[in-house]
């Protein structure tokens, strides 16, 4: 698994578009795909931040859900905006996400072959 | 002195403390240096209980003693013994937010940073190593009231300034080190 972090509107699905040769539609949008989908390879994850969002609301558990998603399907590449970098929120659930999402990132920045992240379009590998 | 910044829930805390455990057994004087935590979060509820015992797990069994010092940091010297010593002061935004909160607001944002690197400075001069942890709050783009905005400064400034007296200055991303100087 990659991983590809870094400020909104940086650039980071165009850059992954690019480096791997990918085309848009094959991109699943803060949604993980179903098992019997899971035929393009790599997986590509975008707005993965916004599926923890939603996996919140629902009730879901994003920690264990990915781990064992990626146990699938390692192939894969998640796209994530970095989100922690600002004043703590005042609404309980805001900062509880927030903190979920950095949290969630270290634990994928431990499982990934390469971790970068973008800024003004610009990929740093970080790992 | 080495600087630690990065957001919320990025591994900031867990590479420093890294950080102190491995300066105090790369230390010659390793056997007799000793290992402050300088914790300066103030609880009010629950939520604050629960991640004072995140962290007190997370340096559990590292050897740290536990100074809370919500403000006023340069007097946890007084709390601490002779000799050889490795200080972890988490962290500069709780320290800024109490010294410019918790009082009758009596201190501007310049006097408030002013305060917190004389404290620093004093720090640094007498221990073997000063390991601080401060937090990235400046991207998230809203704009916020006068209180908070001054605040936000404040941390800047102070930022700023650690950096310049830091050896090592590290940005923790995802819980990956990313050396900035």
């Amino acid at each position: 698994m990659r991983l590809v972090i870094g400020g909104t509107a940086q650039g980071k699905l165009e850059y992954v578009l690019l480096k791997y040769g990918l085309q848009e539609n094959t991109v699943w949008d803060g949604v993980l795909p179903e098992d019997a989908k899971r035929k393009e390879k790599p997986v590509v994850i975008n707005h993965f931040h916004q599926w923890v969002r939603s996996r919140m609301v629902s009730g879901g558990c994003p920690e264990d859900e990915i781990m064992s998603f990626l146990d699938g399907s390692e192939d894969c590449i998640i796209i994530c905006d970095e989100i922690g970098s600002g004043i703590v929120p005042i609404d309980p659930f805001e900062r509880e996400y927030r903190e979920r999402v950095g949290r969630i990132l270290v634990q994928l920045a431990k499982r990934a072959e390469e971790v970068e992240r973008i800024i003004c379009g610009i990929g740093q590998k970080i790992k | 002195m080495v600087l630690v910044i990065g957001g919320s829930g990025s591994g900031k805390s867990s590479y420093a403390e890294e950080t102190a455990v491995s300066l105090a057994q790369e230390s010659v004087r390793e056997i007799t240096m000793k290992k402050y935590y300088l914790a300066t979060m103030q609880v009010f509820d629950e939520e604050g209980r629960d991640k004072i015992d995140r962290h007190r797990n997370l340096r559990r069994g590292k050897g740290f003693f536990t100074i809370e010092q919500p403000t006023g940091i340069s007097c946890a010297l007084k709390k601490m013994g002779d000799g050889d010593r490795i200080v972890l002061l988490e962290c500069i935004s709780n320290l800024t937010a109490n010294e410019m909160f918790s009082e009758k607001k009596t201190k501007t944002k310049m006097q408030v940073a002013q305060d917190i690197m004389q404290d620093i400075k004093m720090l640094k001069e007498q221990t073997n190593h000063l390991v601080v942890v401060s937090c990235n709050v400046f991207e998230d783009g809203i704009a916020y009231d006068e209180a908070a905005t001054e605040y936000i400064q404040a941390m800047g400034k102070i930022n700023r300034e650690l950096a310049a007296l830091a050896d090592r200055v590290v940005e923790v991303a995802a819980g990956i080190p990313v050396i900035l100087k």
